[in-house]
């Protein structure tokens, strides 16, 4: 029996696809980059899940774990064909107030956990753009963050603990609710693994209280080293923000054009904060940003009077690769990440390379952790500019790495930026992470060739590949 | 005292306070700590790392062969305060960090009273400070490790940015390892800039602290229970006003619980206060409300079986975090049992295939 239908016989008909048409659906996720999948299987609970394991190991096909397919860095795309493992039946929702804990099936939507939490004065953290969308379980593959992770931080720092699908289908559980289990931490390995070492099925969540209070302000800035400047001198006053967001001119007039929200378009740069807490505490922040702000040469500081109002302020910022739609059919998004003391240097230098290739960039991000998010918005049909857009991508990333930063802030390594890991660690450092997914995935059933390079284990030194080798060469 | 192979004989051999050990080692740097490992691989001889030795009691450790110090690798690679990150080798002294700190308004949020200890004893133990409340532990702080395996390779994980996920979280797993993957000999840690102004309100009982919003901890003892607040001038002022209590300006951190055995208690958070109720009335304690973490102390092992046992059922732990010699009686460290033990072997085995440091620390076996 082949495998498909050994899938069939564990999951029921109905939830095992092979036609063309469903097979190219989930053929990629929201990357440009396309794979093949043999078949796509949709577990119902987390029996289903260590039977499809079980399945794909018996026949050496791979395994690629999906949610809801938001992911940017073909992390979810199924490049070495195989199954497809769709989690997002798998919704279960336990919410504990007492301890301020969640126990959330992998493929509850992280809105709908936030909007279940809201009912008990709870909520979760880590707020991606795409929290309509995505799900929890591609939230704990990616270590997703959004902009309120820079005072809470990414998703690992909210998950306590996780049932997780292992090889040979063995279900283990993870943490828990008390603090500081024994053992090696492999919980906090697999958070952010990309699907590497098994399938989250279920995560225990940190959830914290509702905030008493907010401050939303908008400012304009006449440049943008005026808005970095006054980013900085709020950290040093000992404030941190829940959120401080940056868009530059390009952007602020893309999304102002379509949402009307009365955005200053004629500012180089427009910063988003955000505090919370006690009235008297948020009150007290909230002058002092203005105040900071206005001696950097702000041009206005515009403070969110009701709720509709701070609404539509983060509108914008959500929005603002919708609005994109009206610049170009496609777009680029990168995510790269630089101490935030270097975020003046590294955007001049990005905008250098935009005009250089002729692109156009626009720029929205999370200023408060130095986490990019340059956009390039083009039209593929246009001749060559798939690769000017790749390499222009290419030079960003190399900018970041120059200036101290990082390959990727929260969109993860995927295939995207797989190769690119050789810029970032040296080959002794790329070894250890190998051997920490093969400790844990001997067979390499779980998403194969993705977030490492070939040849990362030291046995591939020097150009040779395993099975290149002659047999019994000791290496 | 045996003499040390040739090429480590170079080495300083003085390590006040450490435990007795045919060979003592102090390292100068990563390649010193990589040569000593490498060495002990080779001869099959357990290596104690040891830092400022508060945190010494974990486990059941064999008799060491070599004690290797890390107080040769302090030194202060790049304090970078407008990004919140500090690169500093893991023997550095917790106070001496902090104290640095301060001089800007900073914190790297490590434990508040923190003796002799270490930034790396403090990584490999898995402690964390009082404000984990509130900001969380110390896994949440260690952005970028650079790590000695115990076959004596160095390698690096994580980054010098507050917000990364280029690769594995290798910094992560070092926290709470007691170096069984390697030793972490320096870190790249997450600041946090300090507010004006704090406060210590004693209140009644620790449901009082529910009438502020996430404070930074809220510590029970045998004396008091007291809410630690930091923030504006206004923000504390108004904070105090509602607690309704006795305000000490600045933070009264209680000193860690007294007596010949040491415990740490963790528990779902919801049962803190009824952990403090199964505590009999001779341990010493500090409790961490919102956490689930109490550290105690006894005289004795009278009431640990049932503590542990109530411990358990509940979904958490009675560690020993430290027993006078042959204290423990047969009493389990650790208790009991760990998930996917054959996956924490392979990873250990992957990083320390002889099995050469901190033989016998964590639970398990491992």
């Amino acid at each position: 029996m082949g495998y498909v239908d050994e899938l069939r016989q564990v999951l029921g008909e109905e939830n095992v696809l092979e036609e063309p048409l469903e097979l190219h659906i989930y053929a990629k996720d929201a990357s440009l980059i396309r794979g093949q999948a043999n078949a796509v299987a949709f577990p119902q609970n987390v029996e289903d899940v260590a039977g499809i394991v079980k399945i794909a190991e018996a026949h050496k096909v791979p395994i690629v774990a999906r949610g809801a397919g938001t992911g940017l860095a073909a992390g979810a795309s199924p490049t070495e064909g195989g199954i497809v493992v769709v989690t997002t039946a798998l919704k279960s929702m336990e919410i504990d107030v007492e301890n301020r804990t969640a126990w959330v099936g992998a493929g509850v939507i992280n809105l709908d956990l936030t909007k279940a939490a809201a009912q008990y004065g709870l909520q979760f953290a880590p707020d991606p753009s795409s929290q309509s969308a995505c799900t929890i379980g591609g939230n704990v593959a990616n270590n997703s963050g959004g902009p309120h992770c820079l005072a809470e931080g990414s998703t690992t720092s909210h998950v306590l603990g996780l049932e997780v699908v292992l090889a040979g289908g063995e279900v283990v559980v993870l943490g828990g609710q008390a603090p500081d289990p024994p053992g090696l931490d492999l919980k906090g390995l697999i958070v952010g693994s990309e699907g590497t070492m098994g399938i989250v099925t279920r995560a225990l969540v940190r959830l914290i209280p509702l905030d008493p209070d907010v401050r939303t302000m908008l400012m304009a800035f006449p440049s943008v080293e005026s808005s970095a400047t006054t980013v900085s001198q709020v950290i040093a006053a000992g404030v941190v923000p829940a959120a401080l967001e940056l868009m530059d001119k390009r952007m602020v007039e893309v999304v102002e054009n379509w949402l009307h929200a009365g955005l200053p378009t004629e500012a180089a740069a427009v910063l988003l904060a955000e505090v919370v807490g006690e009235t008297e505490g948020v009150e007290a922040e909230a002058g002092l940003i203005a105040d900071i702000a206005t001696s950097n040469g702000a041009t206005s500081v515009e403070v969110a009077e009701t709720e509709e109002h701070r609404a539509l302020l983060w509108k914008g910022r959500k929005s603002a690769f919708g609005a994109i739609a009206q610049l170009a059919p496609d777009y680029y998004l990168h995510d790269a990440v630089v101490p935030r003391t270097r975020l003046v240097e590294t955007m001049k230098a990005v905008y250098e390379i935009a005009d250089r290739y002729d692109l156009t960039m626009l720029n929205v991000f999370h200023a408060g952790d130095g986490n990019l998010h340059p956009l390039i918005a083009f039209d593929a049909s246009e001749p060559d500019i798939n690769q000017r857009v790749h390499d222009a991508g290419d030079e960003i990333v190399a900018v970041c790495l120059k200036n101290g930063g990082a390959l990727s802030g929260e969109h993860g390594i995927g295939l995207e930026k797989r190769d690119m890991m050789r810029d970032n660690f040296t080959d002794l450092d790329l070894d250890a992470q190998a051997r920490l997914k093969e400790a844990i995935d001997p067979g390499g059933v779980f998403n194969p060739n993705k977030v490492l390079p070939a040849g990362s284990r030291c046995f591939d030194f020097g150009g040779l590949r395993r099975q290149e080798l002659p047999e019994g060469v000791w290496v | 005292m045996t003499a040390p192979p040739v090429h480590l004989a170079r080495l300083e051999t003085d390590v006040p306070g450490a435990p007795d050990a045919p060979l003592k080692l102090v390292p100068r740097n990563p390649q010193d700590v990589a040569s000593i490992l490498r060495h002990a691989s080779d001869k099959g001889l357990n290596v104690q790392v040891w830092g400022g030795g508060t945190r010494s009691g974990f486990g059941a450790p064999p008799e060491p062969d070599i004690v290797m110090s890390m107080q040769g690798l302090v030194e202060v690679e790049k304090w970078e305060p407008d990004d919140l990150t500090l690169v500093v080798g893991a023997g550095a002294s917790v106070e001496v960090i902090e104290l640095m700190l301060s001089e800007r308004n900073q914190t790297a949020v490590l434990p508040e009273v923190p003796g002799a200890s270490t930034l790396g004893g403090v990584i490999a133990t898995g402690a964390s400070g009082f404000r984990r409340t509130r900001l969380y532990g110390t896994r949440e702080r260690v952005l970028e490790a650079t790590v000695v395996t115990g076959d004596g390779r160095i390698i690096r994980g994580g980054g010098r940015v507050v917000k990364n996920v280029t690769g594995y979280d290798l910094p992560r797993l070092m926290v709470g390892a007691f170096g069984s993957l390697g030793v972490v000999v320096s870190v790249c840690l997450r600041l946090w800039p300090a507010p004006p102004d704090r406060a210590t309100v004693t209140v009644g009982t620790a449901d009082d602290a529910q009438r502020v919003a996430r404070p930074l901890a809220v510590l029970e003892d045998r004396e008091s229970t007291r809410v630690f607040i930091w923030g504006t001038t206004a923000d504390v002022a108004a904070k105090a006003a509602k607690l309704d209590g006795d305000v000490d300006e600045g933070h009264l951190w209680p000193s860690d619980p007294d007596g010949e055995f040491g415990w740490s208690l963790r528990v779902p958070p919801a049962l803190t206060a009824e952990a403090v109720g199964h505590l009999r009335d001779s341990w010493d304690f500090v409790a961490l409300h919102g956490v689930g973490e109490l550290r105690a102390a006894s005289e004795g092992l009278d009431g640990a079986n049932e503590l542990r046992g109530w411990a358990e059922a509940v979904g958490g732990h009675l560690v020993v975090t430290r027993a006078p010699v042959g204290g423990l009686d047969g009493f389990d460290p650790w208790g009991g049992s760990l998930p996917a033990i054959d996956v924490q072997r392979r990873l250990i085995a992957e990083f320390d295939p002889a099995r050469v440091i901190n033989p016998g620390r964590l639970p398990g076996g491992l």
